[in-house]
């Protein structure tokens, strides 16, 4: 009779002696397929994802939601918002992006309607300084759009008449909306100031009428920016003519 | 005949890294050097051809995408596949029940043969496999582990997280349980 130790050892032999069942290799063909469709799928996913890699992508991300948010909010800030200069920013890329004269013109006869608007806000908000810089600023850009009058006058005659017919109506609508400001106030410095700047858009609209001169150009006197940045600019009441 | 190909060994790491930065040929490599292992192993537990080879997929495929998780700080990349393996059964023991499958054709022996009679050559390949998932799971996977994928008590301990006494010891009493159930004896622990 065997013992139990020669049994066992016996039984562990037959065991080793088991034939090891394989895999169809079909099964193998469908295994490497999915096992490297899954692999390549891990590569790419850990390509984007490195923690660092991700950190960084969300901060940038993050920020430029943030600054694009800010500028988008800022398109309608008024002077009494922090979001103010912001506006300005704004205004001086899109004039950098402007190339020919009629554009520009048109851009500063939307920028000093904007201005007008600002100032009619801070007038309703009994903000009569920060009214009075909107007005000052409404000047300056009617100033340089006379100036854009006078030099396409001097280059293409055509363009020039059609820039100042544009000019004059937009300075006649302006002006109707002064009125009604004008009407409308109480405090006698907005008052005052509302009357300047209509007397200083019948300026700049005498400038853009004069007579084209080949040996010289008109320029309005202009803060050097009319836009929201330059809002605090103190611009001449009287146009003035450079060589 | 065995033909399970060569036992696993240190050799793997420098394929490891290589599936690390994206090598696909490394990748096949350790696919071919473990698939077929992975299945029997897989297949010895089970019993289902079908099951086998969906449960050595799946073990595949989470040991060569999920390299990340393995660190070789004393534990072969071998012995980290056998446990995904050996949790990949356990799974589908959970999902699906623990199924004994005992061929009637090869039935063992009567209560009353006498145990130093039984002939183990006789018994067929089939025999023993239904007769080993009668066991407990311990005494399973030492045995598969131990004779039908040529492993050492000492890769087998580290698979197990036990001692290499605690694995012969098992070892032991799953060859003496395994030979009850041949003879068709109540086994302890099942």
């Amino acid at each position: 009779m065997a013992s139990e130790v020669q049994r066992l050892e016996r039984l562990a032999e037959r065991l080793r002696a088991v034939d090891p069942v394989a895999p169809s290799p079909g099964a193998k063909i469908r295994g490497w397929n999915l096992v490297l469709a899954a692999v390549e799928q891990s590569a790419t996913v850990r390509s984007h994802g490195h923690p660092i890699r991700r950190l960084l992508v969300a901060a940038a991300t993050v920020t430029i939601l943030l600054v694009a948010g800010a500028l988008a909010a800022s398109a309608d800030s008024l002077p009494d918002s922090t979001l103010y200069p912001l506006k300005g920013v704004l205004e001086n890329v899109r004039g950098a992006l402007t190339f020919s004269q009629s554009d520009r013109l048109v851009q500063h006869l939307d920028l000093a309607k904007t201005r007008l608007t600002e100032a009619e806000a801070m007038l309703a908000r009994h903000r009569v300084d920060l009214a009075g810089r909107a007005l000052n600023a409404l000047n300056d850009q009617l100033n340089v759009a006379a100036e854009l009058v006078q030099n396409a006058k001097q280059s293409d005659p055509a363009i020039g008449a059609a820039m100042q017919n544009r000019l004059s109506q937009a300075i006649a609508t302006d002006d109707k909306q002064l009125v009604v400001l004008q009407g409308q106030a109480a405090n006698p410095t907005a008052a005052s100031a509302l009357a300047q700047a209509r007397d200083r858009a019948a300026e700049a609209l005498k400038v853009a009428q004069a007579p084209a001169s080949p040996n010289s150009q008109s320029s309005p006197s202009a803060s050097p920016s009319g836009t929201a940045q330059g809002q605090g600019a103190t611009s001449s009441p009287q146009p003035t003519t450079t060589p | 005949m065995r033909a399970l190909g060569r036992p696993a060994g240190d050799d793997d790491r420098p394929l490891i890294e290589r599936v690390r930065n994206g090598d696909q040929d490394a990748a096949r490599t350790l696919f071919e050097r473990y698939f077929d292992r992975i299945y029997n192993y897989v297949y010895a537990r089970l019993g289902r051809a079908e099951d086998a080879e969906d449960l050595a997929i799946d073990t595949m495929t989470r040991s060569l995408t999920r390299l990340d998780l393995f660190h070789d700080q004393g534990v072969a990349f071998s012995s980290w596949v056998y446990r995904i393996a050996h949790n990949a059964t356990i799974d589908h023991y959970r999902r699906h029940g623990k199924v004994t499958i005992v061929s009637l054709e090869h039935a063992p022996p009567s209560e009353s043969a006498d145990p130093s009679e039984l002939a183990v050559e006789q018994l067929s390949n089939d025999d023993l496999r239904a007769a080993l998932r009668d066991l407990t799971d311990e005494q399973q996977q030492v045995l598969i582990l131990r004779f039908f994928q040529d492993l050492t008590a000492a890769q087998v301990a580290v698979i197990l997280g036990k001692s290499v006494g605690a694995v012969q010891a098992l070892q032991h009493r799953a060859l003496g349980s395994l030979e009850r159930v041949l003879q068709g004896r109540p086994v302890d622990g099942v």
